[in-house]
């Protein structure tokens, strides 16, 4: 892990719902989150991967 | 093993999601990364996607195995039909999985 | 090795092959923690009861979030209920967490498969 803070990456491939987004909050709580959106346009993977190698943690919601 | 920092696995359940599985592998070659995939459940019918030939040229041949069982549950023949790009030592049981969050610095879900 | 703690969220009845690759991880000496989200419940066939109980002797544990497991499990198979909240918190310590499957369908299986 780099620094004090967890860094977190959400990559969502839909829209989430709402229980989706209560545990996002909950996993982001006092960390440094990012978050990639795979089901808007044509996503751009290579700064896909360069977030998710920046990232400690990488979780990808269905 | 320590995981290796330069190593991305990626973890296939879903079955319609290879375009994003391709983009990533190749997004991730081309950042000098290697990548160990596995496919799973079923997700095994991505390997009749004329794209998986292309993925599995993207990766070394042992990095890249599907889950025989999920493969003969999902009515496939594991010794006569085995996917372009692989061979039948890369129909495996789960601990491929387990091999790719030992190994791989960062992962994700497909 | 080091051992992880997965959690694999099961969002889709077609999904609950999640359990099984829970148990893959825990015979690989990972603690596995599969969720069963709001009732999706697998069929309890005898292959499943005993996958359930392997996962809890490997120091791992079935959970459902979001609706109460059901109360005729098979002796020794055990399903643990979660709020929400509580899935959130215990997934912060979590090294890995694994979205299974699809999501939740919109609609009620038909007939051809809700059995």
């Amino acid at each position: 892990m780099s620094g004090d803070t967890m860094k977190i990456l959400q990559v969502y491939k839909s829209e989430p719902t709402d229980d989706v987004k209560k545990l996002v909050e909950i996993l982001n709580r006092d960390r440094d989150a990012d978050e990639f959106k795979l089901y808007i346009g044509e996503p751009n993977y290579d700064i896909l991967i360069q977030k998710i190698f920046a990232n400690d943690k990488t979780v990808c919601w269905w | 093993m320590a995981a290796d920092p330069n190593k991305f696995g990626i973890f296939v359940t879903s079955p319609q999601h290879m375009r994003h599985i391709l983009g990533l592998t190749r997004a991730a070659v081309h950042a000098g990364k290697k990548v160990m995939i596995f496919f799973t459940f079923k997700s095994v019918h991505l390997t009749k996607n004329p794209d998986f030939y292309t993925l599995t040229q993207l990766c070394d041949l042992e990095d890249v195995a599907i889950c025989a069982d999920s493969y003969i549950c999902e009515g496939f023949d594991n010794v006569n039909d085995v996917p372009r790009g692989l061979t039948d030592k890369q129909m495996r049981t789960q601990a491929f999985h387990g091999a790719i969050l030992d190994e791989c610095a960062k992962y994700i879900v497909m | 090795m080091e051992s992880l703690k997965v959690y694999i969220l099961i969002a889709n009845r077609v999904y609950n092959d999640g359990i099984r690759s829970g148990l893959g991880l825990a015979v690989e000496n990972h603690y596995s923690f599969p969720v069963i989200m709001n009732g999706e419940f697998p069929r309890m066939s005898n292959y499943m009861a005993e996958n359930i109980a392997w996962i809890a002797d490997m120091e791992g544990e079935v959970l459902s979030c979001g609706a109460d497991a059901p109360t005729d499990l098979p002796e020794g198979t055990e399903i643990t209920n979660i709020s929400l909240e509580e899935l959130g918190e215990r997934m912060r310590e979590a090294d890995f967490i694994i979205p299974y499957g699809l999501p939740k369908q919109s609609h009620e299986p038909p007939g051809a498969c809700s059995e």
